[in-house]
Formats: structure tokens, C-alpha cells, sequence
């Protein structure tokens, strides 16, 4: 301690707040409040069920029960389990990310929003913050959900460095649907509505795509939705990078997808949480 | 307005011209204030008067439409973040992680307020111990009571020791034990030379605590000065007039009938006296405005607030006695003294700070 040794918080005992450059207090603060999600996390383990434990079962359900059929006309039995996994990674970063904008809408709520205006902090960085402990949500999930479908008799062809770059992918879509959640909770501005509104958007999104059955076999008028729509993106370049096919096309198809998701209604989120009324 | 003798001591808040509006509602319209380093500085009002408006642009939470406020020498608008690393904020809601125990609420905000890891830690221990929350504060902060919550809030607010501290009603909604726990705190850190400026509901704790009181009402401030010029504003005196029981002892066929019917009494047919039509008689007979003359809600007690008659001068009270017996009105009591801050916020906004 520098200052205020016995005088508590005399007028003269000035403070001892270090103030770091601002450049600086933006990665500083993001990793302070992305340390305090992931804190959050280790004290209540129960909230890790619905990101972590939930997919597990329920890819461990959609693999022991469409495990072995084929996909598309003329592929071998087992051949849907290859099409299925990437899909379901991809489903449950896009199922996990409206708690992103949930969180937010709880501390905008609480006096948490004003206490951290009124300290000397970073702004962006309670928005990034809650990235960067989602961020390692994602990880996590990809990371788990690769290792179960494994077990079960998915295979990535391209080794470790494959899987690696899936996991990549997974969080940087989550973190992109994470982004438009934020904004779209901000916007919502009040938890019960957001609660019951942002869910049902990613459960849309991500059945009329790729993630589960391919383009050509959906119906009619889902087929250019579904062509059109960043779940089917990222799946696709995940079943590429499990494949070991060419993968810049779906590679660079999903960078633009996450450029838009990320600029857009980040810039709006952040724009939101700083107006002050 | 009152001005307080604070020439010569720097102002830790200097506002002027105040005007805020949310949409064609009017929250400010143009405010002076000026808080003198080191005082306690209460805003009182109803409920929508401004006060937290008010606050809040001094913490830099909202940006005021016209006006400059400068706090410790900086303006809040053009340098949000020096005011920023200078205060200390306890809002109306508690802003804390309920997730989280206290001592990592306090380490966090501490840290995000600039601290380091180390000094942050050392600073938690002292300010939750500061507060009476040194035991509870491995706990997590879900399990608090409202007056803990409290407590920890403004131990949070305290972590930088910022030489001012705002705080919005922090005695709101707490029981007394709670809030006599809080207002310790906040003497032992004005005692330390913290200034403070405060709303509150309660205007005891303005009477007792506070250096300069300032009346909000409809956005500006109607008033200002110690608690003690406030109630001589009031002007006067004050009497309290207990109404003697008919039913005890003396039987309603005592009172003189006809002298209550010739001051406009209902008649005591054998029931109490209705105490508003006394103090609409009396304030006929005191040749005093209606409004000045009480009937409290126990309907045996009157107020009688006069204009007239300084302190040691109880004539006031021998025209009150003379008024009573003269209309024949039993009492059981008589008694003159000083007007209180809620009279005072009475004759100033002209009606109760209870009203929202």
C-alpha cells in the first residue's frame, strides 16, 4: 500500500490507483473481467452443465441413433457420422453464445453497469471481457465434444493440428454469434424478453443449414437460407479441415461471415453499453 | 439561497447551470451547487425531485444537457476519466457480482479502479474491515443480507480511498441497526476528511449528519444551508397540542357545548372531539393560513406552526392556551419548541417528503 496506511480514505491520503497507458488498461481490463466469468464459473460448476455437459449427451444421442446411417446418395454406412459432427459443434457454439448477451443484460440491470462506468476502467472491455471467458467456453466445448465424437468412431484426418484448427473454428463463430447476441440483448434491454427471444433465433439458424442433413436434401424453400447462413459455413469448413479437402473457399467464406457478425453489431454493442442516458 | 461560510476552502464540487431532460420530462433545470472539500453535503426532495439525477451526473454516469460541473477541479464532460479515478460511487442498486464472494468483489473492482494485485488484496482486507464486514466476507455475496450488501457496496466504493465519495440513498430500505452500522462508517470517513455528497429520504440523517443540506423540488434546488438555517426558514415557532382524552375521566357533558357549536365544533355529543375541525377553528381564531394549523393522523395531536415569535418567546404559546380555553377545547398537553427539518421541508415544498 501506498497511500491511506491507517487514514482510511482520508481526502489527503490521495489514491492508489495505478493507472496504466490506456492501451494497455484494454487488454488489462478484458482479462480482468473474463477472469471474473471464469471465477464465476469455478464457484458455481452447475452453470457449466448447459454449455459443457448438455452437448455431450446430446451429440452422444444424435450419434448412437443416426450414427450409422450413409449421407447422400451413394456414401458407405457410417458416412453420415463424418457430415454429422461438424454440425453439431457448430450447433451448440451457436446454442451457447445467447448466454453471452444474457450476462450482459444482468449486470446492465444491476448496479454492476453503474459501478463499472463510474471506475476509470477500459469500457470496451466488459463487453470483451465476457468474449474472452466465452472464448474458453467454446474451447472447452469443441475441444470435448471432438474428443467424445473420437470415441464414437469420428475421424479427423488431418492429425492434431486438424483438431486444433477445428477447435479455431468453433470459437470463432461462437465468439461471432456471441457479438450479435450481445447486441441484440442490449437492444431487447430486459432479461425475461432477451431470455425467451434469443434461443429461438439460434435453434432457426442453425436447423435450416448444413449442420445436420446437406443443402440439397432440405426442403425447398430452406435451401438458399441455409446456403446463406454462416452455422453452414462453419460447418462446412469444419468437414473440409476433417477431411483434409481444400479448404480456403470455406475458409474464406466464413472469415467474411465472422467480419460481418464481429464488426456490425460489436460496434453497436459497445456503442450501446457506453450510452449513458 | 443560503450561502454557507466556505470561502477559502477549494470546492469538491462545483456546479452551475445544471439542465438535464429525458425526453419532455424536465429531470434538471439548471442547478448551482457547491460542495466544500472535506463537508457532507446532503440532496433532499420527493421522490422525482432530481436528486439522482443530480448524482449521477457528478459520477459521470450521465452527461447533463447544458451547465458545467467540476469535480476536484475536473470537468466531468471533457475529462470524464480524472473524475473518474477520483470518486467513489454507491449507487441506489448494490454493484456487485452475487456470484462472486465479497472479498473477489472488492479485489476485482478494486483491480479494474487500477490497482495492484497485491495492493488490491491488502486494500480489501482494510476497507471490508472498515465496514464490520471482515468475517462475512469469504461468503458469497448472494447470501447478504440487504444492510451487508450495503456495507460491502460502499466498502467497494472505498478501495481507491477516493477523496470523494457519492452516494445514492445508501440508507434506503435498511433497518436501523443496519443503517446506524452504515452511518458509522460514513462518520469515521468524513472524519478522515472524505467528502461526501449524499441523497437521502431520511431527513434525520440529513439533520444530523450533514454540513449543508440542499431542497431539490422539481428539479432545482428550492434551498440550501446548515440543517439549523433550513428550520429557521420555517420562521417561528412550533406548538404541540395534545387533545385530553373525553372518555378518561372527565365525561363529555363537561365540555361547554354551546361555546364548541359557536366555534364551528361539531357537537361532543358524547364522542371525542374531531381534532381537524379544532385546528380549522383554531387556525380561524390565531388568524393564521389554514395549512399552518395540524391534525396529526392519531387525530388527538395538533401542530400549530407560527410565523410570528422568536426562540424564548413563548407568547405564541399563551395566544394558543387562550384560543383553547376560550373555545372551551379540552387538553392534555401543551408544549412550544423548535421547528423540525420536516416541517421545514413541508413549508418549503408545501407538502410531505413522504409524497412521491
Amino acid at each position: 500500500m501506498t497511500a491511506a496506511g491507517t487514514a482510511p480514505a482520508g481526502a489527503g491520503a490521495g489514491h492508489a490507483a495505478v493507472l496504466p497507458h490506456l492501451r494497455y488498461r484494454l487488454v488489462r481490463d478484458t482479462g480482468l473481467i473474463a477472469g471474473r466469468y471464469l471465477r464465476v464459473l469455478r464457484r458455481n460448476p452447475g452453470r457449466l452443465i448447459y454449455p459443457l455437459l448438455q452437448p455431450l449427451v446430446l451429440l452422444t444421442l444424435f450419434l448412437s441413433v443416426f450414427g450409422n446411417l450413409a449421407a447422400g446418395r451413394n456414401a458407405a454406412p457410417g458416412a453420415y457420422r463424418e457430415f454429422l459432427v461438424p454440425g453439431i459443434i457448430i450447433q451448440n457454439a451457436a446454442l451457447t453464445a445467447p448466454t453471452t448477451g444474457l450476462a450482459l443484460l444482468r449486470d446492465a440491470g444491476s448496479g454492476l453497469a453503474d459501478r463499472f462506468r463510474s471506475l476509470p476502467m477500459s469500457r470496451p472491455a466488459v463487453l470483451l471481457g465476457r468474449l474472452g471467458g466465452d472464448a474458453v467456453i467454446y474451447a472447452v466445448q469443441a475441444a470435448l465434444l471432438l474428443g467424445v465424437a473420437t470415441v464414437l468412431g469420428f475421424t479427423v484426418r488431418t492429425g492434431l493440428a486438424g483438431a486444433a484448427g477445428i477447435v479455431n473454428i468453433a470459437v470463432a463463430f461462437g465468439l461471432a454469434i456471441s457479438v450479435l447476441s450481445a447486441w441484440l440483448a442490449l437492444l431487447i434491454n430486459d432479461a425475461e424478453t432477451a431470455e425467451r427471444v434469443l434461443f429461438f433465433p439460434a435453434i432457426a439458424i442453425a436447423f435450416v443449414s448444413s449442420a445436420f442433413a446437406p443443402v440439397a436434401d432440405l426442403a425447398g424453400w430452406m435451401r438458399p437460407v441455409a446456403r446463406f447462413n454462416p452455422v453452414s459455413a462453419a460447418a462446412d469448413l469444419i468437414r473440409t479441415l476433417a477431411a483434409g479437402g481444400p479448404a480456403a473457399r470455406p475458409f474464406w467464406l466464413l472469415a467474411c461471415w465472422i467480419a460481418v457478425l464481429v464488426a456490425v453489431p460489436g460496434v453497436l454493442a459497445v456503442r450501446r453499453w457506453q450510452a449513458s442516458p | 439561497m443560503l450561502n454557507s461560510s466556505a470561502a477559502g476552502s477549494p470546492l469538491a464540487v462545483d456546479a452551475s447551470g445544471v439542465a438535464k431532460s429525458f425526453g419532455s420530462v424536465t429531470a434538471l433545470s439548471g442547478i448551482d451547487l457547491a460542495v466544500p472539500a472535506g463537508t457532507l453535503a446532503a440532496l433532499l426532495g420527493p421522490n422525482g425531485a432530481g436528486k439522482t439525477t443530480l448524482v449521477r451526473i457528478v459520477a459521470t454516469l450521465t452527461r447533463p444537457d447544458r451547465g458545467r460541473v467540476r469535480v476536484l477541479g475536473f470537468d466531468v464532460a471533457a475529462q470524464p476519466g480524472e473524475v473518474r479515478r477520483r470518486i467513489g460511487l454507491t449507487g441506489q442498486f448494490a454493484g456487485l457480482d452475487d456470484a462472486l464472494s465479497g472479498t473477489e468483489n472488492l479485489v476485482l473492482i478494486g483491480r479494474l479502479a487500477g490497482l495492484r494485485r497485491r495492493e488490491a488484496r491488502a486494500r480489501a482486507s482494510q476497507v471490508a474491515e472498515l465496514v464490520a464486514m471482515a468475517s462475512a466476507a469469504g461468503r458469497s455475496v448472494r447470501t447478504y443480507s440487504g444492510g451487508m450488501r450495503r456495507r460491502l457496496d460502499l466498502a467497494a466504493s472505498l478501495m481507491t480511498s477516493p477523496p470523494l465519495l457519492v452516494l445514492d440513498e445508501p440508507t434506503t430500505g435498511l433497518d436501523p441497526a443496519s443503517r446506524q452500522q452504515l452511518w458509522q462508517a460514513l462518520a469515521g470517513l468524513r472524519a478522515a476528511g472524505t467528502t461526501m455528497l449524499l441523497t437521502t429520504q431520511y431527513l434525520e440523517e440529513a439533520d444530523r449528519f450533514a454540513d449543508q443540506v440542499h431542497v431539490l423540488d422539481r428539479g432545482a434546488i428550492i434551498a440550501s444551508g446548515t440543517p439549523a438555517q433550513l428550520k429557521s426558514l420555517v420562521g417561528g415557532q412550533v406548538v404541540e397540542i395534545a387533545l385530553a382524552d373525553p372518555g378518561a375521566g372527565q365525561s363529555a357533558a363537561g365540555y361547554p357545548a354551546a361555546n364548541c357549536l359557536a366555534a364551528g365544533y361539531p357537537a361532543p355529543d358524547g364522542l371525542a372531539l374531531d381534532a381537524e375541525a379544532v385546528a380549522r377553528a383554531l387556525a380561524g381564531r390565531l388568524d393564521l393560513p389554514p395549512g399552518s394549523v395540524r391534525a396529526e393522523s392519531s387525530a388527538r395531536r395538533l401542530t400549530v406552526l407560527t410565523r410570528t415569535g422568536t426562540d424564548g418567546d413563548a407568547g405564541v404559546l399563551l395566544d394558543v392556551a387562550a384560543a383553547l380555553r376560550a373555545d372551551g377545547v379540552p387538553v392534555a398537553d401543551l408544549a412550544l419548541r423548535q421547528p423540525s427539518l420536516d416541517e421545514a421541508f413541508l413549508a418549503l415544498t408545501g407538502r410531505p417528503e413522504v409524497a412521491a
